[in-house]
């Protein structure tokens, strides 16, 4: 699996995902650099202290200046810069450990919406015009229909407000997250609320798919084979459904990627959706720039680890 | 008798007459959710043009009930925070939603089709750079750029929907390439390439006429992807600024005061996400109705 042609692939898209990284970061950096008035337009600072800062944060340069010492810090020293409204927080490290906090939940929420997806699919496409696959589809119109911060705002109505009221206090589930990688008790509901329209896409994909193999000659071979209808229905059928569901895996990543600007927002979570958000409330543009810096490198990883595992389950393709 | 033999005999006989779209029509009127949905869409469009003249109260004047006041038979979704009432503002919202879904697919149609065609039909280079462009596109996520874009351009209603214009035009302009690429290779395009027709009457007097019914679908489709958009960018607070109401910034604030007034963050929800089924299950049955080979 691992051939040379793999390793080359891997190679050439690394290469190109830096470059995009840069271009990326650079057209943020200009087009904010291009906004009238400064970052600092809103402390009401005169004479040398305010001289000082723009100093400080290289701001009385000309721009071409500023843009060659930002990129040659980004690429040689990893180097992002220094907060505008925190002084003195570093941003590399800071979104780097936000990066990771955003991974791990669009992690859960990728393994509970491929899973839950999965399941639902096999079991409609198994049941076909029966009542079970009526509610399962009309479910996932349902799903793919509420917005991830609807299905995030009702669990927490649910769970935070409605089951705290009626058992008087019993049943306390903290919204929030404790730390910076939270728990298991704080991540599914998340993962849940992001995942959840994503698993309705997947659950129609799968159902159509499972249809349309589950007719194929080689299942009736394996059943007339004594195969169990338990192994047809995993070994043969679903890993050539699942063929037509990986091709979404793509917008399905970058789905989640966005989709937890908003969860992350809703539900607290110290990653990389929320300061991107609250840098943007804040005018803190050397973060703005700096997290988007870091999506850029993350949409373009994701995408490779897609392509990469479509080798995987798909054995006819080779890079 | 023989007056009626000969009615019976000059009566044309007329072959089943079905046009694709009385076809189309007589399908899409068996889905019972399409029908449904389309109802719904109708009543929301009727409400939205009602709420530009008369809504119950102001949607910006505060103190026209208690603050976080739950629904009663005055203010039927309650207050929020300042006392608003919540419908009115509801309706005001539905506006918002309604103009920027339909303004930015007519605008992704008048960008994205030209484009698609255009690529889909003399291809070569003109393919290249255009399918290019699209990959570029589809490689960064969506609600990033829209976020910069307005960051950059400040927020406003026109700017979010050049927002998220930018972020959609491709959807467009992929469909309807491959549907040129197809129907370019058709034996009526060569027809009319041979009797003489310029390239602008073959792209839009024969290839885009026969890629309508996919358009449409993709429209249909896009508008609730365009009203999710607008509510995520005014729920994050970089949408439609106050005092306007949208129905994201409406659950936004309600989510603040959800322990205390869930009404507020209840009725803008289920407004927002009624309204995307509808539009989802009347392009389902859009699709269904205009290319019955899709059908499962």
């Amino acid at each position: 699996m691992l051939t040379r042609g793999t390793l080359l692939y891997i190679g050439q898209r690394l290469v190109l995902i830096g470059f995009t990284v840069v271009a990326v970061s650079s057209i943020v950096f200009l087009g904010i650099h291009r906004l009238p008035g400064d970052a600092l337009f809103n402390e009401h600072l005169h004479g040398t202290q305010y001289e000082l800062l723009l100093h400080h944060y290289g701001l009385d340069r000309p721009l071409w200046d500023q843009y060659t010492s930002f990129l040659s810090a980004m690429i040689f020293h990893g180097n992002l810069g220094e907060s505008l409204v925190n002084r003195g927080v570093q941003i590399t490290p800071l979104v780097v450990r936000e990066l990771t906090v955003s991974v791990e939940v669009g992690l859960f929420a990728l393994i509970f919406t491929i899973g839950l997806g999965m399941l639902l699919g096999v079991v409609a496409a198994l049941r076909q015009n029966t009542w079970v696959d009526y509610v399962l589809s009309t479910t996932s119109v349902i799903g793919y229909s509420m917005p991830s911060f609807v299905i995030a705002t009702f669990l927490i109505l649910l769970f935070a407000v409605w089951l705290d009221n009626l058992t008087q206090g019993t049943f306390y589930f903290q919204i929030g997250w404790t730390g910076t990688y939270g728990t298991i008790g704080e991540i599914w509901l998340p993962a849940f609320a992001l995942g959840f329209p994503y698993a309705s896409i997947v659950a129609r994909l799968t159902r159509a798919s499972m249809l349309e193999v589950i007719r194929q000659d080689y299942i009736r071979t394996a059943r007339a084979k004594g195969l169990k209808e338990t192994v047809i229905t995993i070994r043969h059928a679903l890993r050539n459904a699942l063929i037509p569901v990986i091709t979404i895996l793509g917008p399905l990543v970058i789905g989640i990627i966005t989709g937890g600007v908003i969860v992350e927002n809703i539900f607290g979570i110290p990653g990389l959706g929320k300061e991107f958000a609250n840098s943007i409330l804040n005018r803190d543009y050397n973060i703005v720039i700096g997290v988007f810096t870091m999506y850029a490198a993350l949409v373009g990883l994701a995408n490779l680890g897609v392509d990469l595992l479509y080798v995987v389950i798909d054995p006819r393709i080779r890079y | 008798m023989a007056a009626t033999a000969a009615a019976v005999i000059t009566r044309p006989i007329a072959p089943e007459q079905a046009s694709l779209w009385s076809d189309a029509w007589r399908r899409l009127r068996r889905n019972r959710m399409a029908l449904i949905s389309a109802v719904y869409l109708t009543l929301l469009v009727v409400v939205a043009i009602v709420a530009i003249f008369k809504t119950p109260y102001s949607y910006r004047e505060v103190g026209v009930a208690l603050p976080y006041s739950g629904p009663s038979a005055a203010h039927w979704f309650g207050a929020d925070i300042l006392g608003r009432d919540v419908f009115s503002r509801l309706l005001v919202g539905a506006q918002i939603s309604l103009i920027v879904g339909v303004g930015t697919q007519v605008l992704v149609l008048l960008v994205g089709v030209p484009i698609g065609l255009i690529a889909g039909y003399y291809r070569g280079a003109v393919d290249s750079i255009v399918t290019f462009i699209i990959n570029v596109f589809y490689g960064i996520p969506d609600l990033l750029v829209a976020m910069i874009l307005l960051l950059l351009l400040g927020p406003s209603l026109n700017n979010i929907i050049i927002a998220i214009v930018a972020t959609r035009w491709m959807d467009m302009t992929r469909l309807v390439r491959g549907q040129t690429l197809a129907l370019r290779e058709r034996e009526f395009i060569e027809a009319a390439r041979a009797s003489g027709a310029k390239p602008l009457k073959i792209l839009f007097g024969h290839i885009l006429p026969n890629a309508l019914g996919p358009i449409i679908v993709q429209a249909t489709f896009g508008v609730p992807a365009a009203i999710l958009f607008e509510a995520f960018l005014s729920f994050l607070g970089i949408g439609v600024q106050p005092p306007t109401p949208s129905w994201g910034s409406m659950a936004s604030d309600g989510l603040a005061a959800i322990r205390i007034a869930p009404h507020m963050v209840i009725a803008p929800s289920i407004a927002l996400s009624l309204t995307l089924m509808a539009f989802n299950f009347l392009g389902d049955g859009l699709r269904d109705a205009l290319d019955p080979r899709s059908r499962r």
